[in-house]
């Protein structure tokens, strides 16, 4: 360590400083959550590769049926249920172990005494998501076009991001909630645990119609059918009123998820 | 002006704790000056340091840093803080987080150049913080924390892991922002270090402020006194003596302390005329801490 005379003046110390704007604060939060994404490409293998090979397999085998909606190919539907098992990991994943980890290292506690707001470094860690989600779901698109199972135009498929996006948020602040109070191995475990049995009792992986009857009665509970078939929806077409019912559970899940992540995240860790 | 910090009858209880970890504690640093927080393990004083960086809030009392709310936004741009266990995201470099703490701050980016300089990390800049020492990341924190000029700078335990240079060098650096108008509210277990560095020691014990004056006025108010001498003497010889409150004996040398020094002197001398190497020294700080918080627990 060495001294040297720094241009400190009395001045910047004794005035009050200009602050940033809240737009320039995401952005310096956001940057800083892509640029740590990048640098640890082991979670891309998670995050993107695992559910692009999910669905690469499931549509090599059954992606040629027109049994999809609207007499759709099967690989084409795929995308919307595919897709949203891909972006409600990521989206779930992500932030909630990212905030975890920061916790515990010590690094929350210096985010909370800095100018930035913490909701807007939690916003940041969800927004830092988004380009793994377009990943995933371009992936899953060129993997489709490469089986020859792909008919979407492009306004259907900026249609369909655009609903897996919005629709992933209440799986974001979940995964926020669990961030909040749990070991990052244990929010690992705790949303690992969660995202799979919810994909498949969801009808993410499979359709409804080939699980058990009972399945289907619970799927209509969970989250994560009605983002499917809110992703389905611009695959349907004339057929998507329905959309607005899905939109308006997912937004309700999402009121009660961020009340749950904002007591777990408030409640002092006395 | 505001006070850089001032807390009044701040008390917080621990849930499910019987006693209060703060008790009233009130507490007052102005502008350029440099108070350390002293006392025993559990006294309170992180409990006071995360009131004051806003990470809590006290049950009763008000902590206001340059006159505002910590816990908000805007007062945390008056506020740096090197925090006790911190780890930064490992993946970022030494020079994007400085300069995000700047960006955050408001400040420009490239005041960042000169703060790594100012504690030894321009060589390092490019290095991502994950592979830094103890040491490094104690001076990345620092730098993050000066890099926008706070009013009111929080070092909780700032040189633990620094060596004895690097220790120096930490507190030099910050002494040539004292005539800026930068105050410092620090704890640290180098009691002697404090003593050093600070205008004003503060002593918690048991939730509670038991002392708060200038380095020399807590150890001047001590009547103790410390004999150190070299004799086969035992310590019984000593230990009834008027005055004396502690005898430790190691490898020939008997350490007394006493509030009548010259009584144990002539007792050593009369009974062995062999005694050598006798040092007689007024309390240290770290004996005046000591004292300040034996009286509150007795």
């Amino acid at each position: 360590m060495t001294t040297v005379d720094t241009p400190v003046t009395a001045a910047t110390a004794a005035t009050a400083t200009r602050a940033p704007s809240t737009l320039a604060l995401l952005g310096a939060e956001v940057r800083d959550e892509l640029k740590q994404v990048y640098r640890e490409p082991a979670a891309l293998f998670f995050s993107v590769l695992m559910p692009v090979a999910f669905f690469a397999f499931f549509s090599a085998m059954f992606g040629g049926e027109t049994a999809g909606v609207g007499g759709l190919p099967v690989g084409t539907t795929m995308l919307a249920t595919f897709g949203a098992y891909g972006v409600l990991g990521a989206t779930m994943l992500t932030p909630g172990i990212g905030l975890a980890e920061e916790r515990e290292r010590g690094w929350l506690d210096v985010v909370k005494v800095s100018p930035v707001p913490v909701p807007l470094t939690l916003l940041a860690k969800v927004v830092a998501t988004l380009p793994y989600c377009v990943g995933i779901l371009g992936a899953m698109t060129a993997t489709a076009a490469a089986l020859g199972v792909l008919r979407i135009g492009v306004g259907q498929w900026l249609l369909l991001l655009a609903a897996l996006l919005v629709g992933s948020l209440p799986f974001a602040l979940i995964g926020l909630a669990v961030g909040a109070r749990a070991s990052g191995n244990a929010t690992t475990a705790v949303l690992n645990a969660f995202v799979i049995p919810m994909a498949i009792a969801g009808g993410l992986w499979f359709p409804l119609e080939m699980l058990p009857g009972w399945m289907g009665s619970v799927a209509q509970f969970l989250p994560t059918y009605h983002l499917s078939r809110l992703a389905l929806g611009p695959l349907e077409g004339g057929a998507a009123t329905g959309s607005i019912g899905h939109a308006a559970y997912l937004l309700g899940f999402a009121v009660v998820a961020g009340a749950v992540a904002a007591v777990a995240y408030r409640r002092p860790a006395r | 002006m505001h006070p850089s910090l001032d807390a009044v009858g701040v008390t917080f209880r621990f849930a499910g704790a019987d006693a209060p970890a703060l008790d009233d504690v009130s507490l007052r640093v102005d502008p350029g000056e440099y108070v350390a927080l002293l006392g025993p393990n559990g006294a309170g004083k992180t409990t006071l340091i995360g009131m004051v960086t806003g990470l809590r809030v006290p049950d009763r009392g008000t902590v206001r840093v340059c006159g505002g709310d910590p816990t908000s936004a805007r007062t945390r741009l008056r506020l740096g803080a090197v925090l006790q266990d911190t780890a930064f995201p490992r993946h970022l470099t030494v020079r994007e987080l400085v300069e995000g703490a700047a960006v955050r701050s408001g400040v420009p980016r490239g005041r960042a150049a000169g703060v790594l300089e100012e504690v030894g990390l321009d060589d390092l800049a490019r290095r991502r913080s994950g592979k830094l020492s103890g040491g490094q990341r104690r001076r990345l924190q620092l730098a993050r924390a000066l890099v926008a000029d706070p009013a009111l700078l929080v070092l909780d335990e700032p040189t633990e892991g620094l060596d004895a240079a690097a220790r120096r060098d930490f507190w030099r650096n910050l002494t040539a922002r004292r005539d800026a108008g930068m105050a410092v509210l620090l704890t640290t277990h180098i009691v002697e270090e404090a003593g050093a560095v600070a205008d004003r020691v503060s002593v918690i014990a048991g939730g509670r402020v038991v002392a708060d004056e200038s380095p020399a006025s807590l150890t001047g108010r001590l009547a103790d006194r410390t004999v150190s001498v070299r004799t086969a003497l035992p310590a019984a010889v000593v230990r009834d003596l008027p005055g004396v409150l502690r005898v430790e004996e190691t490898a020939g040398r008997l350490v007394v302390v006493t509030t009548s020094p010259e009584a144990v002197v002539r007792r050593v001398l009369h009974d062995d005329p062999t005694a050598h190497d006798l040092r007689v020294e007024a309390a240290s700080l770290e004996e005046a801490v000591m004292a300040a918080t034996d009286r509150m627990s007795a």
